[in-house]
């Protein structure tokens, strides 16, 4: 339902929640806030009114597209957020399995790492420098 | 000049918050009642007399849309 005041200079939608939710209000809302002012108020029956009110002087006509915009906008928002939460779960596993894979990689790298050091390590003992086995501080400690 | 924000729509987190942003260039007193938040506004800065109230209301509502 919309109610047009020209000389106000502002038009207000009337909105049943039932059909919008509130986040699609607000996104909508938030899309119009360079181009009108926007408050949102309680309306009888649980209603949301939306007052736009333009922020340079419009004509009816110019009111009345705006509204219609608006309705546009709202109708997109709504199906953007039922299909964000019909979708919820299907995201949050491509999430969780991306996450679970990202750390199998990281898991790999440093198996990979410590293979590679492994056969240089010197159970032996046998990789000391020279100067370190027969060298004078060496021969001081003997 | 008073706003009245219905609580339905509007924390009183973002209203302050908005108030924060605009102290300067007005006087801003809040009065919680059961079902709104009451905004007064006096003293508002000349050069911004005609849009303040108005962009205060777009601003709290922008503060809404990123709380949410």
């Amino acid at each position: 339902m919309k109610k047009i005041k020209v000389k106000e200079n502002k038009i207000v939608i009337i909105v049943n929640p039932i059909f919008y939710s509130l986040e699609a209000i607000y996104s909508a809302a938030y899309i119009f806030i360079d181009r009108a002012y926007l408050l949102l108020n309680e309306s009888p029956k649980n209603q949301v009114a939306i007052n736009i009110k333009g922020k340079e002087k419009l004509t009816k006509k110019q009111l009345e597209d705006l509204a219609g915009e608006f309705c546009n906008e709202l109708l997109n928002c709504a199906l953007r957020d039922k299909i964000s939460k019909n979708n919820q779960k299907i995201r949050e596993q491509i999430i969780t399995r991306a996450l679970f894979s990202a750390e199998e990689t990281s898991n790999e790298k440093i198996n990979k790492k410590i293979e590679k050091e492994k056969w240089q390590k010197d159970t032996l003992g046998i990789a000391l420098p020279w100067k370190e086995k027969y060298g004078k501080s060496a021969q001081k400690q003997r | 000049m008073t706003i009245k924000f219905s609580k339905k729509f509007y924390s009183l987190t973002a209203v302050k918050k908005s108030i924060k942003a605009y102290q300067s260039l007005a006087g801003f007193k809040i009065t919680e009642r059961k079902k709104t938040i009451e905004v007064l506004i006096e003293n508002i800065d000349k050069d911004f007399k005609n849009v303040l109230v108005d962009e205060f209301s777009n601003y709290v509502l922008s503060e809404m849309k990123n709380a949410y």
